[in-house]
């Protein structure tokens, strides 16, 4: 019998290996990236006594999941508190910086203004201030205003970021709605701000939308300012409220802990997540030109 | 809407002939009318930021040079006092040392790991979206919340890490001389903290580079590989590069918000065990607030702006750049 060539099925097998390799190179990188937010899962419907065995397989139930540490988290901590501050923080941020970034954003795109490039980066570079030199000043600001360990100080504070922020990831996006429309709309008899209003906005509307969901995952990345300006506990934000308050003394509540951290954390990350890709060409827009 | 071209406007000046009709409405308003309109518009950002970032900023600069505290508001001028007094402070030292370490160390780990990911994410392969969208949750979690999950994991007693270690006989059972406490023992407590801001940092340099590498023509890398180019040489002259600002940009960003960032540090450690994890952060957030020195924090804290300097002017050459 002759030899038959090798050669038909090795697209197929070239691919097979292929894939092989590259799922091999990435599975280190999954676990460690996956692996802890597994790992917060399971605790937060573990049982207590569950938690602390060391001689059995700790990755999976040796007693029935169960529902008391988000119990515990909803009936004996602030934590109702802390979901409706973080939804009122959220809400007025994103009221502020549309209020603010729409505006800026859509002058410095479309208007022609002398220095208009020179002021865009000037408002992107005060996104990267940090906050760690700010925290100071603006406690005595907050306390100046009567803020102090209230959830208006950070309503306050955290436009500090999202603006500079929006504002560019918006004029980015106001640079490519064409000028035809907005020009055929003042034929119609609109103004300038009457074209922004009733034209420009709304085929900006999935701008609008992306700096809304910026406004609010970048808040929820905030750490120090909470941290700094409130103390009590039934006007903290989430990560604050979990971070501080499931922890007294030495006693870890950590299936609560782990309960309300994802409860909040995971809805955030699958929003940040389908938004990244804006995230990152947001930042690094200028040099990929 | 059709647009006649030619026909008057109600109101507006006469157009140039000849002018583009694309143009002709865009300076249908007088210039100084435009201006005025757009600096209206760009009034309640620039003041907004101006008002929390610039005054604060600024003030920051006159609360270093002064001695006030959280219950004294009338605060005296001391020159540079407390940037001596911090100068002079072990624990100063110990900080900033840190802070460079943990910066510089971090850093080069997620340049590592962040390029290789990137490459190995950039392979047209099955499942590319999904295994992307697993791998940057450390990015995109709170970072406050994940760093919970890692205080767990790093738990003296039952840490799951322990377990797996002592599991495959790496290290003996609780009690025994190499269980490794990871925020207890000085040098493992360092690694550590550095380890979750690796673990968090990572997926962000690797994305960053696949939105460089995507920008890469591959018809370049063809061409040279046409014309005979190894995989090294296409690596080293077209590939570095053509990435090198990009993942310069990352890095800068990575810079910006690693030296900026101390909830890693505050959760873990705050700073301990004796003063072997304490960064600046820390270390203005403790004299600042927790004791209330607002002059001493503040100057602490400043001292982060040189550290930070470097990696903005970078930004703000390449943002530049954008002009056209």
């Amino acid at each position: 019998m002759p030899a038959r060539p090798r050669a038909p099925r090795s697209p197929r097998t070239k691919a097979l290996r292929r894939h092989a390799a590259l799922y091999l190179g990435l599975v280190p990188f999954l676990l460690i990236a996956v692996f802890p937010v597994f790992w917060m899962a399971v605790t937060a419907v573990k049982q207590e006594s569950d938690l602390y065995r060391m001689d059995v397989v700790p990755f999976w139930f040796h007693l029935p999941p169960t529902w008391k540490n988000f119990d515990l988290l909803f009936h004996r901590t602030s934590y109702r508190d802390w979901i409706v501050n973080t939804a009122a923080i959220s809400f007025w941020v994103s009221l502020i910086t549309l209020l603010t970034a729409v505006p800026a954003g859509y002058a410095l795109a479309r208007l022609r203004l002398p220095f208009a490039e020179n002021l865009g980066i000037g408002i992107f570079l005060t996104y990267l201030v940090p906050a760690i030199i700010l925290f100071i000043p603006l406690a005595r600001v907050v306390s100046t205003l009567d803020l102090q360990d209230r959830w208006w100080s950070l309503v306050v504070v955290y436009p500090t970021f999202t603006i500079p922020f929006c504002t560019w990831l918006l004029m980015g996006f106001f640079k490519t709605v064409p000028f035809e429309i907005e020009e055929a709309a003042m034929v119609d008899g609109c103004g300038q701000v009457g074209a922004l209003l009733r034209v420009v906005l709304p085929v900006s509307l999935p701008g609008v939308i992306t700096a809304v969901i910026f406004s609010f995952t970048l808040s929820m990345q905030d750490f120090l300012y909470s941290l700094a300006f409130v103390s009590i506990s039934e006007q903290k934000p989430v990560p604050l409220g979990v971070a501080t308050e499931l922890i007294r003394g030495d006693v870890f509540f950590w299936g609560s802990l782990m309960a309300g951290a994802l409860l909040v954390g995971v809805p955030v990350a699958i929003l940040y997540n389908l938004f990244l890709d804006k995230f990152i060409t947001g930042i690094t827009g200028a040099a990929l030109k | 809407m059709a647009e006649v071209p030619g026909a008057p406007t109600p109101g507006t000046c006469p157009v140039a002939v000849g002018e583009r009709v694309g143009v002709r409405f865009r300076w249908r308003a007088p210039a100084a009318r435009r201006c005025l309109l757009g600096y209206a518009l760009l009034a309640p950002a620039v003041l907004y930021v101006g008002a929390l970032v610039g005054v604060p900023f600024l003030f920051s600069l006159y609360l270093a040079m002064s001695d006030a505290t959280v219950g004294d508001p009338v605060a005296g001028f001391v020159g540079l006092e407390n940037f001596r007094a911090a100068l002079e402070s072990t624990t100063f030292h110990v900080a900033l040392r840190n802070t460079v370490v943990f910066t510089v160390g971090a850093g080069v780990l997620k340049g590592l790991l962040g390029t290789t990911l990137a490459f190995l994410l950039v392979q047209p392969f099955v499942g590319r979206r999904v295994v992307r969208a697993l791998v940057v949750i450390p990015f995109t979690l709170p970072i406050a919340i994940s760093v919970l999950g890692w205080k767990w994991m790093f738990d003296s007693q039952f840490s799951v890490l322990n377990w797996a270690l002592s599991r495959v006989g790496l290290i003996g059972g609780y009690g025994s001389p190499d269980w490794p406490v990871w925020l207890g023992q000085p040098s493992l407590a360092l690694a550590s903290v550095m380890f979750v801001n690796v673990w968090r940092g990572f997926p962000f340099t690797a994305i960053v580079l696949m939105a460089g590498l995507t920008s890469v023509p591959t018809e370049i890398i063809d061409s040279a590989r046409v014309d005979g180019a190894s995989f090294l040489q296409r690596f080293r002259k077209i590939i570095v590069p053509m990435i090198a600002p990009i993942l310069f940009i990352g890095a800068a960003f990575d810079t910006v918000f690693t030296l900026s960032d101390l909830s890693i540090v505050y959760l873990l450690t705050n700073g301990g065990p004796d003063g072997a994890t304490e960064i600046l952060p820390t270390l203005a957030y403790n004299t600042g607030i927790r004791a209330g020195a607002l002059g001493r924090g503040a100057a602490i804290s400043l001292f982060l702006f040189p550290l930070l300097l470097p990696a903005m002017v970078l930004l703000l050459r390449t943002l530049r750049r954008r002009q056209y």
